[in-house]
């Protein structure tokens, strides 16, 4: 696992505590928009579409600072929108460094080249670039030629300057788990600390309502990714949630784990659905109907979800909050899953949908194709 | 989630292969029907899951004293046991504050602002993304709205 130290022992302290006090419900990573506005059009997008007079709104730093302490989450997480739009992020950036929070700034880098001069490396700063993949899957996926390029340039940039740098993936239907592995390799060339990625949620706004994956086709295609791993990748998450995405762990959601704050307010229930908002970070804990979520409730809105901000609680808090989730913790971050069963998966994928038609070369991991279904 | 709505059994979420999607119904320029509660309720509903501005019309203008229409980004709504005790949350393009209305008070709702989670199809990127690149373009992009 590719978190340092010591934001794991402020996570896991923060766990114990918790868990000490009895607290049942509480947050580990702020989820912080600050404006909806983007710089990308990607056609499957379900976050900004918006009219121009809610695009042109965004928090103040004021307001971020009064959510951000009334959550008390350890992180805080700053999606949008495209966060380096707003005029006022490096104050934002730099009043949460002050508070001692570990910041994942999620950008998609069109601007990241141009802006770094202004912001100060910091243990409590990483730049959580969006790459979708190798370079023609990624221009693909955000609607835009170039588009991959200008992040590189941007992550090579932070990287050099001595920023922490991720990169954020999320991946549809029709992903080659050949390439998506062949991109890992890239990414870690690039120097960055490690990888980030989910599988894709259908938002209810998202134009497009064709390219979501079910709960069988992500464990799958996640095993297929994530299984025979090479050494020398990393991945910025908890390893009890990837295993979570390969099949082998089963979670319910915690969707207080990762409350979304923006110019409507707290999100109620969490941050990809929206079912209204609460005024403050107590009403959305206290009045928020959360036996109406995740997948026990049988609610078809969370019948596909097994995305990260849902479910990495989940894993968070059972790796810190058990001698046996920790153990967890250490096996797999050590562990290069060997798994035979998923070498098949990998070897008889067939990319299909609108992701394949971006046709990039075979990797030279493919053999001959076998039918296996995941263990899961 | 109201009871009505099907729900799933754990065999088949995990069973699923392809999320089922949402209907995406064609709202834009649409003037329900209010003639009872209840289609009033399903109208603002529909207003709140609406990716676009709409117009309310009050039966008494807004507190007495605002203009009688109000143009409103809805993002928020309580629902109680009357018309009375349940309202919508609201932008409005020319005001910077959150304002709150009472069903109670509305009298007509039109979708008049575009739909901005309409269109923009993953299909429709490839296809114009094919055709563009057929014709040799070069930086080929869809580029975000104009917010003016």
């Amino acid at each position: 696992m590719a978190v340092p130290i010591s934001q794991m022992w402020t996570v896991a302290t923060y766990v114990l505590k918790k868990k000490l006090a009895g607290n049942k419900r509480y947050p580990l990573v702020l989820m912080l928009e600050p404006l909806f506005r983007c710089n990308l059009a990607c056609a499957g997008c379900g976050k900004v579409q918006y009219p121009p007079h809610i695009l042109k709104k965004q928090l103040s730093p004021e307001e971020c600072f009064a959510a951000v302490e009334e959550c008390g989450a350890p992180m805080v997480s700053i999606p949008g929108g495209e966060p380096l739009l707003h005029p006022r992020i490096v104050e934002i950036v730099n009043g949460l460094v002050a508070r001692k929070k570990y910041i994942y700034l999620c950008t998609n880098a069109l601007e990241l080249k141009r802006r770094l001069p202004e912001f100060t490396p910091s243990k409590y700063l990483t730049f959580s670039v969006h790459l979708d993949g190798q370079r023609e899957h990624h221009d693909f996926s955000v609607c835009r030629e170039g588009g991959y390029n200008i992040a590189v340039e941007g992550i090579k940039e932070a990287v050099k300057r001595g920023f922490r740098v991720t990169t954020n993936a999320t991946f549809f239907d029709g992903t080659d788990p050949s390439s998506v592995r062949a991109f890992f390799d890239e990414v870690m060339d690039m120097g960055v600390e490690g990888i980030v990625l989910s599988p894709g949620y259908s938002y209810d706004k998202a134009p497009d309502q064709n390219r979501f994956l079910g709960r069988a086709r992500v464990r799958r295609l996640f095993r297929a990714i994530l299984s025979n791993r090479k050494p020398t990748w990393k991945f910025n998450m908890s390893p009890l949630f990837l295993e979570f995405l390969m099949g082998d762990r089963k979670y319910e959601c915690t969707p207080w784990g990762s409350p979304a704050y923006n110019i409507f307010g707290w999100q109620r229930p969490c941050y990809l659905l929206q079912e209204g908002y609460a005024e403050s970070f107590k009403e959305l804990l206290e009045t928020t109907q959360w036996e109406e979520y995740g997948v026990a409730s049988g609610n078809p809105k969370c019948a596909n979800c097994m995305v990260s901000c849902g479910y990495e609680p989940s894993a968070v808090i059972e790796g810190f909050g058990s001698l046996k989730g920790f153990w967890g913790i250490v096996r797999g971050t050590f562990s290069l899953y060997r798994d035979e069963h998923a070498l098949k998966l990998l070897n008889e994928a067939t990319p299909h949908g609108p992701a394949n038609l971006v046709k990039i070369a075979a990797s030279a991991e493919k053999t001959e194709p076998v039918l296996e279904e995941t263990r899961a | 989630m109201t009871a009505e709505v099907l729900k799933y059994t754990l065999e088949q979420v995990e069973a699923l292969e392809l999320a089922p999607g949402a209907e995406h119904e064609n709202l834009e320029g649409w003037v329900p029907t209010l003639a009872n509660d209840e289609d009033l309720r399903q109208a603002l509903d529909k207003a709140f899951d609406y990716r676009g501005d709409v117009t309310l019309t009050l039966k008494n203008g807004e507190r007495g004293e605002a203009p009688e229409k109000i143009e409103a980004y809805i993002f928020n709504r309580h629902t109680g046991a009357t018309l009375a005790d349940s309202w919508v949350q609201y932008y409005s393009p020319n005001a910077p504050e959150k304002r709150k209305v009472s069903y109670a008070e509305i009298a007509r709702i039109e979708f008049s602002g575009k739909d901005r989670a309409a269109g923009k199809h993953w299909e429709d990127w490839v296809k114009a993304y094919n055709e563009k690149k057929a014709a040799g373009e070069k930086g080929i992009a869809l580029e975000p709205e104009a917010l003016e």
